[in-house]
Order: structure tokens, then sequence, then C-alpha cells
């Protein structure tokens, strides 16, 4: 195989070697290796193109395995190197020449190629997950069911119920949108896509959620394997198409980063990738939409009642999606009492699946985020992404913090609520 | 390297401590100077000086040269490593260790970054003064090594004038702690003498410096220019009129589009040849009395806008714009030889001139952005290391820049260092016994020659050396 096919080779000397990407990394924090860093890892990516290090070097995968892709060093980088793209094509590279361990690959095949591209497989492994936690059979599986021991309970049936096809505007009509379910949003958050809901209706926009859809792809993008991520990302196009032109609504950082580069993933299909650019055009952020859309009456409702709120920036909504005062805007002008959190642009260390795939490293990487929201003085944190969420919920209390964990979309419907009791 | 060394290395680094599988070590293969590449034996980070002595106690037994690192951002090749050598990381010595106010001064670990001192600092209305531009990036240890510069050395000075004390392990894994701040130590200056030795006299492994007090005001101006000789003239008049800003950079057209096309746009006029940037810090009265004068200069040059930043966050962008522009010409070319070189302030338009003419005429692509103030150019060629003929060019309008910079009474190096990049040019600047007397003060640090062996001064003169006056 032509070792130029295993990494994005152009996009590889973008890298000047300047190495102010260094300090942001969070795996370069943990090591201090130069092969766990961004400047490190394009260094090797453009070795391997260059035919002196070979893309079966054990070492390697290791280096792009243990790299979050949470594109901190994007937004340092003075010359422009899209780090996500180049981590997603090089473990798609090395996908196609090392074979991983038998559980790893039945695990993936299963994961990637079963359970994320079907409802009913979700929703049987969200169950089974939720009665291994409650029977306690998931601490009889040791190691392989730590990740669910710590993590938080799965919600009952009932709220993983399916959002409706419609939901219509409460008050006067000013408009419709769209909106993204979710694969995992849906079995683990329901809550947060029903606060979602409630806000865009609440506020005058008739809310569509595409029925039958279920994953944009982005876990498969992240995990290198583009071609399943590519396939997910026509369907998904296509089922979005059908509902019209409105915005299309996410409510997770990770799906709407990715979903906003449909017309990269999908660039070498002409036919294909106009289609990705113009729906991409559609894709908002929920409070990149709700900050532009917000009703006067909104505003300063909240009071204290979830105390003071700290919003903690999902990695691919600030560095990947560029969103960072939208958030603050919507909380600010609901009447939350805000403070910053110290270095909330760094990863939680959550990174889609990579808290359950490695979970010292996330652990280790969540340390620092732990001592910022104690120095923060907070009882809630918001964020933005169900990866996120997840790690700040079993991540506060495995350190001891009590606090709340909230998403953007559920503080503004309790500040909807106060402001329009029903 | 013997068999059963590494596993004594892992015994005193821990198995995080010591790299030697062939693809991370490729990492390592150069710093910011991508021209020169070499694949260290093994690589080593240490957490704490005794941990870096008891790696070098083995090293020194086994002969084998070492060569220090700290974030790798240098560009004369300060850290590329040597072939069948060591390189000793500071990217696990990250720790603030004591920061005392009053008496202001810290005491930090070597690879604590350069920022993240300032950071740790600026609550108690302190600041470490040199900035290299590279901060967010480059380590205190590194700068120590170096003897690094940045724009606001201008005023304050470079590294060497904000070390008070330093704890070094030496070649053989000895430790002279020279920790506790000197203002005037007693004896000879050895910690003088370390800053800038480029890794050749030992490893600083804890660096106490000195921390300076936030100025009450600090104002930033951009002056805005269609021609780069004029900005030059308006710095060597600033100059000859006696004024101290605290920083004065010039930063051309070329360096200017490739910034506002970045992250770090700071928004630099894209249709200026030049812009001027400078910062007056102090009392009101002080900084009124430095910028207005500059403001006069920069206008009867030519200048055709003079901007003030409005606000502290204007200010921070048109810094980071500027700190920036190296990793923002990778927009240019895959790679960036960044040349260093100290002109006389009376002479900065005919140098830039002469270093654009050098590079016109070998079809080279060349950005100047530059600590004006010091007289440190820093013309930038943008080249490509696939492409032969151009290294070969780059090589060569090196070689000649330098030439016409030595002729005009200039230096070889405002920041960066001589390591291997400018190793050869040494003779240009300095008669052989000059070299000899260099060498005899280097083999009294390393008799042996293991630390960052083939660097700085010229092969033939240390050869020459050690035939004759070798000590026994």
């Amino acid at each position: 195989m032509n070792p130029q096919e295993l990494v994005d080779y152009t996009k590889s000397l973008d890298c000047i070697h300047c190495g102010l990407c260094l300090r942001t990394c969070p795996t370069y924090q943990l090591t201090g290796a130069e092969s766990s860093s961004p400047r490190g890892r394009i260094y090797l990516m453009r070795a391997v193109a260059e035919g002196e290090l070979a893309a079966t070097a054990p070492e390697y995968r290791e280096e792009l395995d243990f790299c979050l892709a949470c594109r901190h060093c994007e937004s340092v980088c003075p010359a422009g190197v899209r780090f996500g793209e180049l981590i997603e094509s090089a473990r798609s590279g090395v996908e196609k020449v090392q074979r991983r361990g038998f559980l790893a690959r039945t695990a993936r095949r299963i994961g990637f190629g079963t359970v994320l591209r079907s409802r009913a497989w979700l929703s049987l492994t969200a169950t089974s997950m939720r009665l291994a936690q409650r029977t306690g059979a998931a601490r009889l599986l040791g190691k392989l069911g730590r990740p669910l021991v710590e993590m938080s309970t799965v919600p009952p049936k009932s709220e993983r119920a399916p959002l409706p096809a419609t939901t219509p505007a409460v008050g006067p009509r000013r408009g419709e949108v769209a909106m993204l379910e979710g694969c995992a949003m849906r079995e683990l958050f329901g809550r947060v896509n029903r606060a979602t809901v409630e806000v865009l209706t609440g506020i005058g926009f008739e809310t569509k959620v595409p029925q039958g859809h279920v994953c944009c792809g982005a876990l498969h993008a992240h995990n290198g394997d583009l071609d399943g991520a590519r396939e997910l990302a026509r369907d998904t196009i296509e089922r979005f198409e059908a509902t019209g032109n409105a915005p299309v609504i996410v409510n997770s950082a990770g799906c709407g980063a990715h979903m906003k580069a449909y017309a990269h993933l999908l660039k070498d299909d002409a036919a294909w990738r106009e289609r990705g650019a113009r729906f991409s055009a559609r894709v908002k952020d929920f409070s990149e939409f709700v900050a532009a859309e917000m009703p006067a009456d909104f505003a300063g409702t909240l009071g204290d009642e979830l105390g003071t709120l700290t919003y903690d920036d999902p990695c691919h909504l600030c560095h990947g999606q560029q969103v960072r005062a939208q958030p603050r805007t919507v909380l600010e002008r609901c009447g939350a009492k805000r403070v910053d959190l110290p270095d909330s642009e760094a990863c939680c260390g959550s990174a889609g699946i990579y808290s359950m795939l490695r979970p010292d490293d996330s652990k280790a990487v969540f340390a620092k985020k732990a001592a910022a929201f104690r120095s923060s003085g907070a009882q809630t944190l918001v964020t933005a992404n169900p990866g996120c969420h997840m790690q700040w919920e079993s991540g506060l209390a495995r350190e001891g913090v009590k606090a709340r964990v909230l998403h953007v979309a559920e503080v503004l419907a309790a500040a909807l609520r106060k402001a329009r009791p029903r | 390297m013997r068999a059963g060394v590494l596993e004594e290395l892992r015994a005193a680094l821990g198995p995080a401590g010591v790299i030697a599988d062939p693809t991370r070590l490729l990492a390592y293969e150069c710093d910011g100077l991508a021209l020169l590449r070499q694949k260290p034996a093994v690589v080593l980070l240490p957490r704490n000086t005794e941990e870096c002595a008891r790696a070098m106690r083995i090293l020194h037994r086994e002969k084998i040269p070492v060569v220090g690192r700290g974030a790798g951002t240098g560009l004369s090749g300060g850290a590329t490593p040597v072939d069948g050598g060591a390189l000793v990381g500071f990217a696990r010595m990250r720790d603030v260790l004591e920061v005392n106010v009053a008496d202001r001064y810290a005491r930090v670990q070597a690879g604590v970054v350069n920022v993240d001192l300032t950071l740790a600092v600026e609550k108690h209305g302190l600041f470490y003064a040199p900035d290299p531009s590279s901060q967010a990036a480059c380590t205190i240890g590194g700068n120590v090594g170096e003897n690094s510069g940045g724009p606001h050395c201008f005023k304050h000075g470079a590294t060497t004038r904000h070390i008070l004390g330093l704890v070094i392990v030496r070649d053989d894994g000895s430790v002279l702690d020279l920790a506790l701040p000197r203002p005037d130590p007693d004896g000879f200056d050895l910690v003088g003498l370390f800053v800038g030795s480029e890794g050749m006299f030992g490893l600083a492994t804890e660096v106490t410096v000195r921390l300076v007090p936030t100025p009450p005001v600090t104002e930033t101006f951009l002056a805005i220019f269609t021609d780069l000789d004029a900005a030059c003239d308006a710095v060597s008049d600033s100059i000859a009129a006696h004024l101290e800003p605290s920083a004065l950079e010039i930063l051309d057209r070329l360096t200017i589009e490739a910034v506002e096309d970045s992250v770090f746009a700071a928004g630099y006029p894209r249709e200026a040849e030049a812009v001027l940037l400078v910062e007056a810090e102090g009392t009101e009265v002080e900084v009124e009395a430095t910028l207005a004068p500059m403001k006069a200069i920069a206008l009867r040059r030519g200048a055709i806008d003079v901007r003030r930043a409005r606000s502290a966050a204007e200010r921070k962008k048109l810094w980071a714009g500027r700190k920036g522009a190296f990793g923002a010409m990778g927009r240019i070319a895959p790679d960036l030889y960044v040349a260093d070189v100290v002109v006389p302030r009376t002479k900065l338009r005919e140098l830039v001139a002469q270093s654009t003419r050098i590079a016109r005429e070998r079809r080279l692509k060349l950005a100047n952005v530059f600590h004006a103030g010091d007289g440190n150019l820093h013309p930038n060629i943008s080249y490509d290391r696939r492409d032969k003929d151009e290294v070969r060019r780059v090589l060569e309008a090196s070689d000649e820049i330098m030439k016409v910079v030595v002729a005009a009474g200039g230096s070889l190096t405002g920041e960066h260092g001589v390591g291997l990049e400018k190793q050869e040019f040494m003779s240009l600047v300095f008669e052989e016994r000059d070299l000899h007397a260099m060498c005899r003060v280097r083999e009294a640090w390393d008799p042996a020659h293991l630390l960052n062996p083939g660097k700085l001064i010229p092969v033939h003169a240390c050869r020459e050396m050690r035939g004759t006056e070798r000590p026994k």
C-alpha cells in the first residue's frame, strides 16, 4: 500500500514545527513525550508518508490511540494545521495496516458496525447496561465492567422514549427547525433532548425530528472508521433533506462539529460533497441558534435556584466550531449567576468513547478539571455535550465533589418554566 | 549502548522517564531547526534534579554524549541530538518551586514554560520579563541555555539579566547548587557564565529568576508604513533620540499577510508594506514622554497612520499576532529558516535591504519580522526541505547574510544561539586564540566533551586544541 494513502500527507506539511501546540495538548501534559504531542504526532505521520516510518509500528498506533482528538492544538496553531482531519485520516490508515486483538476487533465491529447503526440495538444495549448497573452484575465483570460501574446509571426506558416527529411551537410560531435526536443522547440524556425541544418550541420554533435516524457517524470518524462515517453521513443528509431547509439544531458538540464538516468527509464524491456542504450550512449548535433567537421575556428570570453556574467549553464546540460566547451569553441572559471556570477550553478527558477505551488516561486528564471546578466556587457545572456530561458526573462523584451537572438546554428550560409558568 | 544500561536508566528514572523505541525517538530528530536532523539513541525525561543527576552519572560512566532539550523550539539546532547520544528533556520538570513576592524572585524547575511563569506570578503584580516569541511553548531552562531574548528585552535585557541563581547538574552527575539569588555573587559569577552556554557546561535543572513589577501603565501603538525602509529609519531615529520604549518591532508585508490569515489575526493592515509595533510602560507621564516623540518620528518618516491600541484585549492581540508570526509562515511553505543576526541600529535600512536582495537573487521568499529596537534582524526564508536545490540556496543565502552583517560591524546571533547552525561562522568574528580561550572554559566544565558536543565551537578549533593543550 502506498504510504501516502495512510495519512493526509499534504495537510501534514502545513506544520512548521514551531511547538506552540505543546502546552495545550492534554497527552503531552501527561507524558512530556514529544511523540504524544500534536507536533510529534504530525512528525510521525509525515515520516509514514515519506517512507521513513512503517505504519505498522505498534508505538505509532499507540500514540494515535492516545490522542483525545480534542483539537485544542488547532485553536493555537498559527499555521492553521487541521489536526482533527489529520488524526482521523491517520487512524483510518492504521486500521488498514494493523490488526487489533480479537476482543478489540470484535468490540469495534459490534460497536461501530451494529449498535451505532440501529435504534433497536442501541436501546437493547442501554437496557442491558442499566440492568447490569442496577443488579450489580457490572461489578462482577471486573475490568470490563468498570466503565459501567463508574458512569451514572442509565435512565429507565420511560426516559428513553423517542422524540415526536413534530412538536408545535408554543405561542406565536416564529419558524421551524429540525433537530438531531442523537444515538447516545436519546439513550442516556433523554431529559436533555426534551429540554432542548422545550426551549426551541418555547421560543416559537416548531421542532421536527427525523424519525428512524440513528447516528451522524462522528464516533466512527474519530475512531478510524471513515467508510462507516461516510455511509452514516449520507444517511443523515438524506433524512434531514426530507425535513426541508430549516436549521438543524444539535445539542451534542461532537456531533455538531462533525456534521459541519461533512463536505470534507465526502470530498471524494463531487455530488455528495455539494450536498454535504449545503447540509452543513444548516447545522447550528443549540446555543448558537438560541443566542440569536432568544426573546426578551427570557431575561433575568432564573434567579439563584441552580446556585452559581460555571460553563466548561466542550472541545468540539470551542475548538471544533468556534462557539465560545453564545453559551455564556444565553446563560447570562436568562439570569444565571455565572463564574468563569479556569482553563475551560482544556479537555475533560471524555473524548467520545475514549473514557471507556482508556479509563486511566481519561481520569488523569480529568484531574485538572476537577481542581479547576473546585477553585471556581460554583455549585453547578454546565456543559453542552453528552460525553463531557457523563465525564463530569462520574468524575466529580469520584472526587467527592457535590455538584449538579446540566446541559445549557436544561438551564434554559428551567428559566423558561419560571418565565412562563404553565 | 552497552547491554543493561537502558535497564539501569529505567531504574533511575522510572519506565515513563526513558524513551528508547525507534518510533518515538523519531519525533526527537530535530528542534525548531528542521534542516538538521539526527535521531538520538535514547531520550530521558527526569522529574527532578536528583533523577537528572542519577541519569548523568550513568551516562558519564558510559561516555555517552548528552544533549539537553526544553521544548525543542530552538532555531539554531541547540537541541539537535548527537549520533549515539542521549537527549535529556525537561518536559516533566514543570513545577514552580517558590515565589518570593517581597524579594521579587521565583525558583522554578527548568521545564516550566516561559508564559506559565508569568501566569503564576501576575496575581502578585509581577512578571517575568524576557518573552521570546515562542514563550507559549519554550522553557525557562532552554532560555537559560540560549540566553534567549524577546520583544521586551529591548528595555528589560535578555535572559542573562534575569537569572539570579541556578542548580546545575554537571557532566559527571555532580550537583552544583547556585540557587540562592545573588545580585552580586561572591567570587566568579558562575551563573552569569552558565547563561547562554548552550548546554555545553551542564544541565540547569532549577532556575532562580528575577521578577519585575507590572508597570502601572502600558500603551501600545502601531505605525503603518507604505515602505519598509521608512519603518527602519524611524527606528534608527528613535534610538538616536534616546527614546526607551519597552519594545520596538517591525513586521513586513509578507509576515502581516501570514499572521492575518491565521488564528492570531491581530488587525495589522494588509495594505501596509511594514508596521512598527511600539510599546511603552511606566507611569502615565513616562509613557506619554516616550510615545509622543515616537509618534512624531514615525509620522516624519512617512507613516500613513498611527493607531493606538484602545484596550488591553486589543494590545494582547497585537502581541499574539507578532508572536505567532513564525508559525504563521507555515501557510507559505512547509519549512522556515529563521536567521538571527544583530546589526548596528544606524544601519537597519541598509542591511534589511541587503538581505532582501540576497534572498531575491536566489529566488527565495523572504519575510522580515524583527526586534528592530535591538537591531536584531530575523530574515525569515520560506522553503521546502524536500527540494534539495532550494535547501542549498537557503544555506547560501544565510551564509551571505551573515557575511554582510559581520562586515557591517554586526554579530552572528541575537538570541537563538550558535548551535549547529552558525558554528562555522564563529571564525568570521573570532580569531583562533579567542576560540581557544572558549575551548579552555568549556574544558573546565566538560573535559571529556560529552555535553552537547559538536556545537557552537567550530570543529577545527577544539580539535587543534585537544592535540596541544588537553589538560592532563
